[in-house]
Protein backbone atom coordinates (compact mmCIF):
# COMPACT_ATOMS: atom_id res chain seq x y z
CA UNK A 1 0.00 0.00 0.00
CA UNK A 2 0.94 3.31 -0.91
CA UNK A 3 2.29 5.63 2.13
CA UNK A 4 0.24 8.93 1.93
CA UNK A 5 2.02 11.87 1.54
CA UNK A 6 2.73 13.25 4.83
CA UNK A 7 0.76 16.41 4.17
CA UNK A 8 -2.10 14.21 3.21
CA UNK A 9 -1.81 12.73 6.78
CA UNK A 10 -1.29 15.70 8.78
CA UNK A 11 -4.34 17.18 7.29
CA UNK A 12 -6.26 13.36 8.16
CA UNK A 13 -4.48 14.07 11.51
CA UNK A 14 -5.12 17.30 12.13
CA UNK A 15 -9.31 16.85 11.32
CA UNK A 16 -9.20 13.53 13.34
CA UNK A 17 -8.13 15.79 16.24
CA UNK A 18 -10.94 18.03 15.21
CA UNK A 19 -14.16 15.78 14.93
CA UNK A 20 -12.94 13.24 17.78
CA UNK A 21 -11.81 13.73 21.11
CA UNK A 22 -8.45 11.77 21.22
CA UNK A 23 -6.46 10.97 24.54
CA UNK A 24 -3.15 9.73 24.43
CA UNK A 25 -1.23 7.69 27.72
CA UNK A 26 2.19 6.54 27.37
CA UNK A 27 3.70 3.53 29.57
CA UNK A 28 6.79 1.98 29.77
CA UNK A 29 7.35 -1.57 30.30
CA UNK A 30 7.56 -1.68 34.12
CA UNK A 31 3.57 -0.40 33.36
CA UNK A 32 4.20 3.07 34.55
CA UNK A 33 2.70 6.22 33.23
CA UNK A 34 5.26 8.08 31.71
CA UNK A 35 3.18 10.47 29.13
CA UNK A 36 -0.35 11.51 28.70
CA UNK A 37 -1.91 14.02 26.46
CA UNK A 38 -5.04 14.95 24.17
CA UNK A 39 -8.38 15.51 25.54
CA UNK A 40 -7.32 13.54 28.92
CA UNK A 41 -10.11 15.37 30.76
CA UNK A 42 -12.90 14.30 28.54
CA UNK A 43 -12.69 10.76 29.41
CA UNK A 44 -12.22 11.80 33.29
CA UNK A 45 -8.43 11.13 33.26
CA UNK A 46 -7.41 14.63 34.50
CA UNK A 47 -5.10 14.69 37.50
CA UNK A 48 -2.89 11.46 36.63
CA UNK A 49 0.45 10.80 37.89
CA UNK A 50 3.70 10.45 36.24
CA UNK A 51 5.55 7.76 37.23
CA UNK A 52 2.96 5.68 38.95
CA UNK A 53 1.25 2.53 38.12
CA UNK A 54 -0.80 3.24 34.86
CA UNK A 55 -3.55 0.41 35.87
CA UNK A 56 -3.84 1.98 39.34
CA UNK A 57 -5.00 5.27 37.91
CA UNK A 58 -6.42 4.10 34.79
CA UNK A 59 -8.75 1.13 35.86
CA UNK A 60 -9.93 0.17 32.66
CA UNK A 61 -6.06 -0.67 31.63
CA UNK A 62 -6.64 -3.51 34.34
CA UNK A 63 -5.75 -6.83 32.44
CA UNK A 64 -4.91 -5.47 29.56
CA UNK A 65 -1.47 -4.94 29.46
CA UNK A 66 0.75 -5.30 28.18
CA UNK A 67 -0.58 -5.67 24.94
CA UNK A 68 -0.43 -8.88 23.14
CA UNK A 69 0.43 -7.08 19.59
CA UNK A 70 0.63 -4.17 18.11
CA UNK A 71 -2.08 -2.21 16.96
CA UNK A 72 -4.59 -4.01 18.98
CA UNK A 73 -8.01 -2.39 19.79
CA UNK A 74 -10.87 -2.58 22.17
CA UNK A 75 -13.65 -1.02 20.76
CA UNK A 76 -16.49 1.18 22.27
CA UNK A 77 -15.59 1.09 25.70
CA UNK A 78 -17.83 3.15 27.83
CA UNK A 79 -15.61 4.76 30.58
CA UNK A 80 -17.11 7.91 32.07
CA UNK A 81 -20.21 9.73 31.58
CA UNK A 82 -21.94 7.89 28.65
CA UNK A 83 -18.66 8.83 26.38
CA UNK A 84 -17.49 5.78 24.64
CA UNK A 85 -14.13 5.49 23.26
CA UNK A 86 -11.96 3.13 21.07
CA UNK A 87 -8.84 2.07 22.71
CA UNK A 88 -5.92 1.59 20.47
CA UNK A 89 -2.85 -0.32 21.61
CA UNK A 90 0.74 0.32 20.03
CA UNK A 91 3.95 -0.68 20.98
CA UNK A 92 7.02 1.44 20.10
CA UNK A 93 10.32 0.12 21.43
CA UNK A 94 10.32 0.70 24.97
CA UNK A 95 6.98 2.15 25.41
CA UNK A 96 3.26 1.16 24.94
CA UNK A 97 1.38 3.45 23.71
CA UNK A 98 -2.72 3.73 24.54
CA UNK A 99 -4.76 6.20 22.49
CA UNK A 100 -8.35 6.92 23.43
CA UNK A 101 -10.75 8.07 20.16
CA UNK A 102 -14.01 8.73 20.70
CA UNK A 103 -17.11 7.12 19.31
CA UNK A 104 -20.04 7.81 21.43
CA UNK A 105 -21.66 9.33 18.09
CA UNK A 106 -21.05 5.79 16.41
CA UNK A 107 -21.88 4.09 19.71
CA UNK A 108 -25.29 6.49 19.77
CA UNK A 109 -26.28 5.42 16.52
CA UNK A 110 -25.66 1.26 16.75
CA UNK A 111 -27.22 1.13 19.85
CA UNK A 112 -30.53 2.90 18.39
CA UNK A 113 -30.21 0.72 15.36
CA UNK A 114 -29.17 -2.37 18.20
CA UNK A 115 -32.29 -1.00 20.67
CA UNK A 116 -34.64 -1.42 17.64
CA UNK A 117 -33.24 -4.61 16.80
CA UNK A 118 -33.85 -6.10 20.23
CA UNK A 119 -37.06 -4.60 21.21
CA UNK A 120 -38.58 -6.32 18.22
CA UNK A 121 -36.62 -9.74 18.99
CA UNK A 122 -37.99 -9.35 22.10
CA UNK A 123 -41.34 -8.29 21.26
CA UNK A 124 -41.48 -11.65 18.82
CA UNK A 125 -40.08 -13.67 21.78
CA UNK A 126 -43.14 -12.64 24.43
CA UNK A 127 -45.54 -12.73 20.70
CA UNK A 128 -44.21 -16.81 21.08
CA UNK A 129 -44.91 -17.19 24.92
CA UNK A 130 -47.59 -15.41 24.78
CA UNK A 131 -48.90 -18.08 22.01
CA UNK A 132 -47.18 -20.70 23.31
CA UNK A 133 -48.95 -19.91 26.62
CA UNK A 134 -52.80 -19.72 24.33
CA UNK A 135 -52.25 -22.90 22.25
CA UNK A 136 -51.01 -24.52 26.16
CA UNK A 137 -54.89 -22.83 27.31
CA UNK A 138 -56.70 -23.81 24.64
CA UNK A 139 -55.50 -27.41 24.42
CA UNK A 140 -56.57 -27.21 28.43
CA UNK A 141 -59.55 -25.87 27.06
CA UNK A 142 -59.71 -28.55 24.45
CA UNK A 143 -59.43 -31.13 27.11
CA UNK A 144 -61.81 -29.83 29.75
CA UNK A 145 -64.54 -29.64 26.88
CA UNK A 146 -64.20 -33.57 26.20
CA UNK A 147 -64.23 -34.05 29.77
CA UNK A 148 -67.57 -32.65 29.84
CA UNK A 149 -68.78 -33.86 26.91
CA UNK A 150 -67.84 -37.14 28.14
CA UNK A 151 -69.76 -36.58 31.30
CA UNK A 152 -72.84 -35.11 29.73
CA UNK A 153 -72.94 -38.00 27.27
CA UNK A 154 -72.95 -40.17 30.63
CA UNK A 155 -75.44 -38.36 32.01
CA UNK A 156 -77.67 -38.79 29.02
CA UNK A 157 -77.15 -41.96 29.11
CA UNK A 158 -77.50 -42.02 33.03
CA UNK A 159 -81.27 -40.13 32.30
CA UNK A 160 -81.80 -42.37 29.51
CA UNK A 161 -81.65 -45.34 31.50
CA UNK A 162 -83.47 -43.76 34.83
CA UNK A 163 -86.32 -42.62 31.99
CA UNK A 164 -86.67 -46.28 30.63
CA UNK A 165 -86.70 -47.34 34.58
CA UNK A 166 -89.58 -44.88 35.32
CA UNK A 167 -91.24 -45.90 32.44
CA UNK A 168 -91.09 -49.36 33.26
CA UNK A 169 -92.10 -48.41 36.56
CA UNK A 170 -94.76 -46.54 35.28
CA UNK A 171 -96.52 -49.45 33.04
CA UNK A 172 -95.79 -51.88 35.82
CA UNK A 173 -98.43 -49.83 37.71
CA UNK A 174 -100.66 -49.21 34.96
CA UNK A 175 -100.96 -52.79 34.56
CA UNK A 176 -101.85 -53.26 37.88
CA UNK A 177 -104.83 -50.84 37.53
CA UNK A 178 -107.89 -52.56 36.94
CA UNK A 179 -110.16 -53.02 33.62
CA UNK A 180 -113.07 -50.10 33.12
CA UNK A 181 -116.01 -51.60 34.15
CA UNK A 182 -119.44 -51.53 31.98
CA UNK A 183 -122.04 -53.65 34.64
CA UNK A 184 -123.28 -53.89 37.34
CA UNK A 185 -122.48 -50.16 37.10
CA UNK A 186 -119.69 -48.32 35.12
CA UNK A 187 -116.56 -47.47 36.06
CA UNK A 188 -113.77 -45.89 34.11
CA UNK A 189 -110.02 -44.07 34.90
CA UNK A 190 -107.45 -42.22 33.38
CA UNK A 191 -103.74 -42.37 34.78
CA UNK A 192 -100.98 -40.56 33.47
CA UNK A 193 -97.73 -40.42 35.42
CA UNK A 194 -95.67 -37.42 35.09
CA UNK A 195 -92.25 -37.15 33.39
CA UNK A 196 -90.23 -38.27 36.84
CA UNK A 197 -93.34 -40.76 38.09
CA UNK A 198 -95.27 -40.41 41.16
CA UNK A 199 -96.58 -42.38 43.49
CA UNK A 200 -100.60 -42.57 42.06
CA UNK A 201 -102.75 -45.82 42.05
CA UNK A 202 -106.14 -46.61 42.08
CA UNK A 203 -108.36 -49.38 42.21
CA UNK A 204 -111.79 -50.97 42.74
CA UNK A 205 -112.76 -54.71 43.28
CA UNK A 206 -116.01 -56.84 44.99
CA UNK A 207 -114.88 -57.27 48.60
CA UNK A 208 -118.38 -59.52 48.74
CA UNK A 209 -121.19 -59.85 46.44
CA UNK A 210 -122.63 -56.57 48.64
CA UNK A 211 -119.85 -54.92 49.11
CA UNK A 212 -117.81 -52.95 46.49
CA UNK A 213 -114.29 -51.43 47.48
CA UNK A 214 -113.22 -48.06 45.41
CA UNK A 215 -109.44 -46.24 46.04
CA UNK A 216 -107.23 -43.69 45.03
CA UNK A 217 -104.31 -42.93 46.77
CA UNK A 218 -101.09 -40.85 46.00
CA UNK A 219 -97.63 -40.96 47.99
CA UNK A 220 -95.90 -37.73 48.36
CA UNK A 221 -92.90 -37.15 46.44
CA UNK A 222 -91.67 -38.62 42.51
CA UNK A 223 -89.30 -41.14 41.59
CA UNK A 224 -89.21 -45.11 42.27
CA UNK A 225 -89.66 -45.01 45.50
CA UNK A 226 -92.91 -43.56 45.72
CA UNK A 227 -93.95 -45.63 43.05
CA UNK A 228 -93.35 -49.04 44.73
CA UNK A 229 -94.74 -47.64 47.86
CA UNK A 230 -98.17 -47.47 45.59
CA UNK A 231 -97.56 -50.37 44.02
CA UNK A 232 -97.53 -51.85 47.90
CA UNK A 233 -100.48 -50.38 49.05
CA UNK A 234 -102.49 -50.92 46.23
CA UNK A 235 -101.60 -54.44 46.35
CA UNK A 236 -102.29 -54.84 50.14
CA UNK A 237 -105.44 -53.39 49.63
CA UNK A 238 -106.36 -55.78 46.74
CA UNK A 239 -105.62 -59.08 48.50
CA UNK A 240 -106.94 -57.70 51.53
CA UNK A 241 -103.43 -58.40 53.21
CA UNK A 242 -104.19 -56.62 56.10
CA UNK A 243 -104.76 -59.41 59.00
CA UNK A 244 -108.04 -58.87 61.02
CA UNK A 245 -109.04 -55.38 59.42
CA UNK A 246 -112.69 -55.65 57.92
CA UNK A 247 -112.06 -53.97 54.54
CA UNK A 248 -115.78 -53.04 54.01
CA UNK A 249 -115.05 -50.09 57.13
CA UNK A 250 -113.00 -47.49 55.71
CA UNK A 251 -112.19 -46.25 59.01
CA UNK A 252 -110.71 -49.31 60.08
CA UNK A 253 -108.47 -49.81 56.68
CA UNK A 254 -107.11 -46.02 56.82
CA UNK A 255 -106.18 -46.91 60.69
CA UNK A 256 -104.92 -50.12 60.35
CA UNK A 257 -102.84 -48.91 56.78
CA UNK A 258 -101.47 -45.65 59.02
CA UNK A 259 -100.51 -47.92 61.44
CA UNK A 260 -98.54 -50.56 58.66
CA UNK A 261 -96.73 -47.51 57.05
CA UNK A 262 -95.39 -45.01 59.49
CA UNK A 263 -93.22 -42.79 57.50
CA UNK A 264 -90.33 -43.47 60.02
CA UNK A 265 -90.14 -47.00 58.98
CA UNK A 266 -91.12 -46.28 55.12
CA UNK A 267 -88.10 -43.85 54.19
CA UNK A 268 -89.79 -41.18 55.34
CA UNK A 269 -92.65 -41.36 52.61
CA UNK A 270 -96.27 -40.65 53.05
CA UNK A 271 -99.17 -40.95 51.11
CA UNK A 272 -103.19 -39.76 50.91
CA UNK A 273 -106.02 -42.34 49.92
CA UNK A 274 -109.49 -42.05 49.72
CA UNK A 275 -111.24 -45.18 50.74
CA UNK A 276 -114.78 -46.01 49.78
CA UNK A 277 -116.92 -48.88 49.81
CA UNK A 278 -120.55 -49.07 47.78
CA UNK A 279 -123.39 -51.27 48.35
CA UNK A 280 -125.56 -51.12 45.04
CA UNK A 281 -128.68 -52.93 47.10
CA UNK A 282 -128.36 -50.04 49.79
CA UNK A 283 -127.24 -47.24 46.89
CA UNK A 284 -124.78 -46.07 49.87
CA UNK A 285 -121.28 -45.40 49.59
CA UNK A 286 -119.29 -45.32 52.86
CA UNK A 287 -115.85 -43.90 52.74
CA UNK A 288 -113.34 -42.06 54.49
CA UNK A 289 -109.92 -40.10 53.69
CA UNK A 290 -106.35 -39.72 54.85
CA UNK A 291 -105.31 -36.15 53.45
CA UNK A 292 -106.64 -36.61 50.00
CA UNK A 293 -108.68 -34.49 47.94
CA UNK A 294 -112.33 -34.82 48.34
CA UNK A 295 -114.49 -36.95 45.91
CA UNK A 296 -117.18 -35.21 44.27
CA UNK A 297 -120.58 -36.99 43.74
CA UNK A 298 -122.39 -35.27 41.18
CA UNK A 299 -126.40 -35.90 40.47
CA UNK A 300 -127.76 -37.21 37.52
CA UNK A 301 -128.67 -33.65 36.18
CA UNK A 302 -125.78 -31.93 37.82
CA UNK A 303 -127.53 -29.37 39.94
CA UNK A 304 -125.89 -30.92 42.92
CA UNK A 305 -122.47 -31.68 43.68
CA UNK A 306 -121.61 -33.34 46.87
CA UNK A 307 -117.75 -33.33 48.49
CA UNK A 308 -116.98 -36.25 50.04
CA UNK A 309 -114.50 -35.29 52.10
CA UNK A 310 -113.44 -36.02 56.10
CA UNK A 311 -110.99 -34.63 58.12
CA UNK A 312 -107.36 -36.91 58.50
CA UNK A 313 -103.88 -36.37 58.25
CA UNK A 314 -102.21 -38.82 55.72
CA UNK A 315 -101.36 -42.08 56.30
CA UNK A 316 -97.86 -42.37 58.05
CA UNK A 317 -97.45 -38.82 59.08
CA UNK A 318 -98.80 -39.19 62.95
CA UNK A 319 -98.73 -43.03 64.43
CA UNK A 320 -102.18 -43.70 66.39
CA UNK A 321 -104.65 -41.79 64.14
CA UNK A 322 -108.01 -43.22 64.20
CA UNK A 323 -109.79 -42.22 60.97
CA UNK A 324 -113.57 -41.86 60.68
CA UNK A 325 -116.05 -42.95 57.82
CA UNK A 326 -118.90 -41.34 56.38
CA UNK A 327 -121.82 -42.95 54.86
CA UNK A 328 -123.39 -41.03 51.90
CA UNK A 329 -126.54 -42.14 49.67
CA UNK A 330 -125.90 -42.36 46.08
CA UNK A 331 -128.67 -41.47 43.77
CA UNK A 332 -129.97 -43.00 40.51
CA UNK A 333 -127.66 -41.90 37.58
CA UNK A 334 -125.37 -39.95 39.84
CA UNK A 335 -121.67 -40.49 39.22
CA UNK A 336 -118.68 -40.17 41.58
CA UNK A 337 -115.39 -38.59 40.65
CA UNK A 338 -112.43 -40.24 42.98
CA UNK A 339 -108.92 -38.03 41.80
CA UNK A 340 -105.91 -37.12 42.92
CA UNK A 341 -104.05 -33.53 43.35
CA UNK A 342 -102.64 -33.74 40.06
CA UNK A 343 -106.13 -32.84 38.20
CA UNK A 344 -106.51 -29.90 39.60
CA UNK A 345 -103.62 -28.50 40.98
CA UNK A 346 -102.44 -27.35 38.26
CA UNK A 347 -100.56 -23.64 37.05
CA UNK A 348 -102.00 -21.59 34.53
CA UNK A 349 -100.27 -19.49 31.58
CA UNK A 350 -100.60 -16.28 33.77
CA UNK A 351 -99.17 -18.00 37.01
CA UNK A 352 -102.29 -18.15 39.46
CA UNK A 353 -102.65 -22.14 40.47
CA UNK A 354 -106.14 -23.60 38.96
CA UNK A 355 -109.42 -23.38 41.38
CA UNK A 356 -111.15 -26.72 42.29
CA UNK A 357 -114.07 -25.08 41.84
CA UNK A 358 -113.01 -25.17 38.26
CA UNK A 359 -113.08 -28.53 38.56
CA UNK A 360 -116.29 -28.85 40.50
CA UNK A 361 -117.84 -26.52 37.27
CA UNK A 362 -116.13 -29.02 34.81
CA UNK A 363 -117.79 -32.24 36.29
CA UNK A 364 -120.72 -30.88 37.39
CA UNK A 365 -122.07 -30.53 33.59
CA UNK A 366 -119.43 -31.67 31.41
CA UNK A 367 -119.63 -31.14 27.46
CA UNK A 368 -119.35 -34.59 26.15
CA UNK A 369 -120.74 -36.86 29.37
CA UNK A 370 -118.48 -39.90 28.11
CA UNK A 371 -115.31 -38.09 27.35
CA UNK A 372 -115.15 -36.39 30.05
CA UNK A 373 -112.01 -37.70 31.56
CA UNK A 374 -109.98 -36.73 28.52
CA UNK A 375 -111.92 -33.46 27.84
CA UNK A 376 -110.46 -32.68 31.54
CA UNK A 377 -106.93 -34.06 30.29
CA UNK A 378 -106.58 -31.99 27.61
CA UNK A 379 -107.54 -29.15 29.30
CA UNK A 380 -104.95 -29.05 31.79
CA UNK A 381 -102.46 -30.08 29.15
CA UNK A 382 -103.47 -27.41 27.18
CA UNK A 383 -103.33 -25.11 30.16
CA UNK A 384 -99.77 -26.59 31.07
CA UNK A 385 -98.86 -25.90 27.28
CA UNK A 386 -97.16 -29.85 27.31
CA UNK A 387 -96.58 -32.22 29.42
CA UNK A 388 -98.08 -32.06 33.23
CA UNK A 389 -95.88 -32.07 36.33
CA UNK A 390 -97.51 -34.29 38.53
CA UNK A 391 -99.43 -37.77 38.24
CA UNK A 392 -103.04 -37.42 36.43
CA UNK A 393 -105.60 -39.93 38.28
CA UNK A 394 -109.14 -39.92 38.36
CA UNK A 395 -112.02 -42.53 38.56
CA UNK A 396 -115.34 -42.22 37.29
CA UNK A 397 -118.03 -44.34 38.45
CA UNK A 398 -121.43 -44.34 36.45
CA UNK A 399 -123.95 -45.38 39.14
CA UNK B 1 -5.41 -1.98 45.87
CA UNK B 2 -6.03 -5.12 44.85
CA UNK B 3 -7.92 -5.10 41.51
CA UNK B 4 -9.60 -7.59 39.66
CA UNK B 5 -11.50 -7.38 36.24
CA UNK B 6 -14.73 -9.37 36.43
CA UNK B 7 -17.11 -9.43 32.60
CA UNK B 8 -21.13 -9.64 32.82
CA UNK B 9 -21.72 -11.98 30.21
CA UNK B 10 -24.86 -13.26 28.76
CA UNK B 11 -27.64 -13.00 26.44
CA UNK B 12 -29.23 -9.54 25.32
CA UNK B 13 -31.83 -8.41 27.69
CA UNK B 14 -31.05 -10.69 30.69
CA UNK B 15 -29.87 -7.62 32.86
CA UNK B 16 -26.19 -7.82 32.87
CA UNK B 17 -26.47 -3.67 33.49
CA UNK B 18 -29.12 -3.65 35.44
CA UNK B 19 -27.36 -6.11 37.94
CA UNK B 20 -24.26 -3.56 37.65
CA UNK B 21 -26.49 -0.21 38.24
CA UNK B 22 -28.26 -2.53 41.41
CA UNK B 23 -24.56 -3.51 42.22
CA UNK B 24 -22.54 -0.88 42.09
CA UNK B 25 -25.27 2.42 42.56
CA UNK B 26 -27.90 0.51 44.52
CA UNK B 27 -30.15 1.48 42.12
CA UNK B 28 -32.88 -0.36 39.57
CA UNK B 29 -34.30 0.83 36.37
CA UNK B 30 -37.48 -0.25 34.77
CA UNK B 31 -35.81 1.17 31.02
CA UNK B 32 -34.29 -1.21 28.91
CA UNK B 33 -31.30 0.58 27.36
CA UNK B 34 -29.09 -2.02 25.08
CA UNK B 35 -25.44 -1.96 25.49
CA UNK B 36 -22.95 -1.67 22.84
CA UNK B 37 -19.51 -2.45 23.68
CA UNK B 38 -18.45 -2.36 26.60
CA UNK B 39 -19.58 -0.62 29.88
CA UNK B 40 -16.70 -0.19 32.50
CA UNK B 41 -17.73 0.46 36.05
CA UNK B 42 -15.80 0.04 39.31
CA UNK B 43 -17.17 -1.31 42.79
CA UNK B 44 -14.62 -1.65 46.23
CA UNK B 45 -15.21 -4.48 48.17
CA UNK B 46 -14.42 -5.34 51.81
CA UNK B 47 -13.68 -8.73 52.30
CA UNK B 48 -12.87 -10.11 55.34
CA UNK B 49 -8.81 -10.30 54.80
CA UNK B 50 -8.65 -7.71 51.99
CA UNK B 51 -9.97 -4.94 50.26
CA UNK B 52 -10.62 -5.51 46.14
CA UNK B 53 -10.92 -2.89 43.29
CA UNK B 54 -13.60 -4.51 40.89
CA UNK B 55 -13.36 -3.66 37.45
CA UNK B 56 -16.62 -4.75 36.09
CA UNK B 57 -16.82 -5.06 32.74
CA UNK B 58 -20.48 -5.19 31.07
CA UNK B 59 -20.17 -6.62 27.92
CA UNK B 60 -22.71 -6.01 25.16
CA UNK B 61 -25.42 -8.99 25.12
CA UNK B 62 -25.02 -12.00 22.53
CA UNK B 63 -27.72 -12.50 20.29
CA UNK B 64 -27.86 -14.39 16.66
CA UNK B 65 -26.01 -11.68 14.95
CA UNK B 66 -23.61 -10.36 17.30
CA UNK B 67 -20.93 -12.28 19.26
CA UNK B 68 -19.18 -11.38 22.10
CA UNK B 69 -15.38 -10.13 20.95
CA UNK B 70 -13.05 -12.21 23.31
CA UNK B 71 -10.64 -9.21 23.34
CA UNK B 72 -13.25 -7.78 25.94
CA UNK B 73 -12.07 -10.72 28.56
CA UNK B 74 -8.63 -10.56 28.27
CA UNK B 75 -6.93 -10.29 31.78
CA UNK B 76 -10.45 -11.54 33.48
CA UNK B 77 -10.08 -12.58 36.96
CA UNK B 78 -13.64 -13.95 37.00
CA UNK B 79 -16.73 -13.70 35.11
CA UNK B 80 -20.35 -13.38 35.73
CA UNK B 81 -23.02 -15.26 33.19
CA UNK B 82 -26.02 -13.97 33.19
CA UNK B 83 -29.49 -15.81 32.07
CA UNK B 84 -32.99 -14.29 32.06
CA UNK B 85 -35.03 -16.96 34.46
CA UNK B 86 -38.19 -15.88 32.44
CA UNK B 87 -36.77 -16.89 29.06
CA UNK B 88 -35.09 -20.43 28.71
CA UNK B 89 -32.89 -19.88 25.69
CA UNK B 90 -31.07 -17.72 27.49
CA UNK B 91 -29.84 -20.32 29.91
CA UNK B 92 -28.44 -22.15 26.33
CA UNK B 93 -26.63 -18.79 25.32
CA UNK B 94 -25.17 -18.88 28.87
CA UNK B 95 -24.06 -22.48 28.85
CA UNK B 96 -22.94 -21.58 25.27
CA UNK B 97 -20.87 -18.89 26.79
CA UNK B 98 -19.22 -19.85 29.54
CA UNK B 99 -18.20 -22.89 27.01
CA UNK B 100 -16.71 -21.09 24.56
CA UNK B 101 -14.78 -18.97 27.73
CA UNK B 102 -13.76 -22.45 29.16
CA UNK B 103 -11.87 -23.15 25.88
CA UNK B 104 -10.75 -19.81 25.31
CA UNK B 105 -9.21 -18.89 28.54
CA UNK B 106 -9.09 -21.82 30.47
CA UNK B 107 -10.80 -22.14 34.13
CA UNK B 108 -11.27 -19.14 35.68
CA UNK B 109 -14.21 -18.37 38.35
CA UNK B 110 -17.54 -17.42 37.35
CA UNK B 111 -21.49 -17.79 38.95
CA UNK B 112 -24.60 -18.74 36.89
CA UNK B 113 -27.12 -15.67 37.98
CA UNK B 114 -30.30 -16.70 36.63
CA UNK B 115 -31.78 -13.29 36.92
CA UNK B 116 -35.37 -11.65 37.16
CA UNK B 117 -36.25 -13.78 40.54
CA UNK B 118 -38.75 -11.61 41.15
CA UNK B 119 -40.89 -12.80 37.88
CA UNK B 120 -41.63 -15.78 39.34
CA UNK B 121 -45.19 -15.93 37.55
CA UNK B 122 -43.12 -16.12 34.32
CA UNK B 123 -40.09 -17.94 36.03
CA UNK B 124 -39.55 -20.64 33.30
CA UNK B 125 -36.37 -22.66 33.84
CA UNK B 126 -36.93 -25.43 36.52
CA UNK B 127 -34.63 -25.83 39.58
CA UNK B 128 -34.01 -29.50 38.75
CA UNK B 129 -32.38 -28.02 35.66
CA UNK B 130 -30.11 -25.61 37.93
CA UNK B 131 -29.45 -28.39 40.69
CA UNK B 132 -27.99 -30.45 37.90
CA UNK B 133 -25.57 -27.62 37.02
CA UNK B 134 -24.84 -27.17 40.52
CA UNK B 135 -24.27 -30.72 40.58
CA UNK B 136 -21.49 -30.21 37.84
CA UNK B 137 -20.02 -28.00 40.65
CA UNK B 138 -21.23 -24.88 39.18
CA UNK B 139 -21.98 -21.51 41.31
CA UNK B 140 -25.38 -21.30 40.33
CA UNK B 141 -27.24 -18.24 41.98
CA UNK B 142 -31.21 -16.85 41.39
CA UNK B 143 -30.95 -12.79 41.37
CA UNK B 144 -33.44 -10.20 41.06
CA UNK B 145 -31.70 -6.56 39.88
CA UNK B 146 -35.33 -5.23 40.60
CA UNK B 147 -35.24 -6.12 44.19
CA UNK B 148 -31.74 -6.69 44.65
CA UNK B 149 -32.07 -10.56 45.79
CA UNK B 150 -28.73 -12.22 45.70
CA UNK B 151 -26.87 -9.56 43.92
CA UNK B 152 -24.55 -8.18 46.59
CA UNK B 153 -23.68 -11.90 47.60
CA UNK B 154 -23.23 -13.24 44.19
CA UNK B 155 -20.35 -10.58 43.66
CA UNK B 156 -18.73 -10.79 47.18
CA UNK B 157 -18.49 -14.62 46.61
CA UNK B 158 -17.12 -14.03 43.42
CA UNK B 159 -14.55 -11.43 44.77
CA UNK B 160 -13.96 -14.13 47.62
CA UNK B 161 -13.18 -16.72 44.86
CA UNK B 162 -10.91 -14.14 42.07
CA UNK B 163 -8.27 -13.58 45.23
CA UNK B 164 -7.86 -16.86 46.85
Amino acid sequence: MTALPVSVADSLHASIHRQRELAYLQIDTELRLVGAGGHLEYYGLEGLEIGASACEQVFFLEGLLPPTQSPSFVRSLEIVADRAADLQFYLDGDHIWVVLLDVTAERDESRRMQQRAYDMTLLREKEALLNRRLESANAALRAAQGELERSRLELESAHSRLQADLAEAAHYVRSLLPAPLSEPFRADWRFVPSAALGGDALGYHWIDSEHFALYLLDVCGHGVGPSLMSVAVLHMLRTRSLRGIDFRNPAQVLSSLNDAYQMQSASDLYFTLWYGVYQPRERTLKYGCAGHPPALLVSADGSAVEHLKLAGVPIGLVDGVKYASATVSVPAQSRLYILSDGTFEVQKPDGAMLAFDELVEFVRCPPRADSDLDDWLQHLVQLRGGSLDDDFSIVRFGF
Amino acid sequence: MLQKKICMLGGFSVGKTTLVKRYVESVFSETYLTTVGVKIDKKVVNLPDRTVNLILWDVAGEDDVATIRMSYLRGMAGYVVVADGTRPATLDVALSLRERVEAEHGHIPFTLLVNKHDLLEQWAISDAELRSLTDEGWSVRTSSARTGEGVEDAFTDLANRTTR
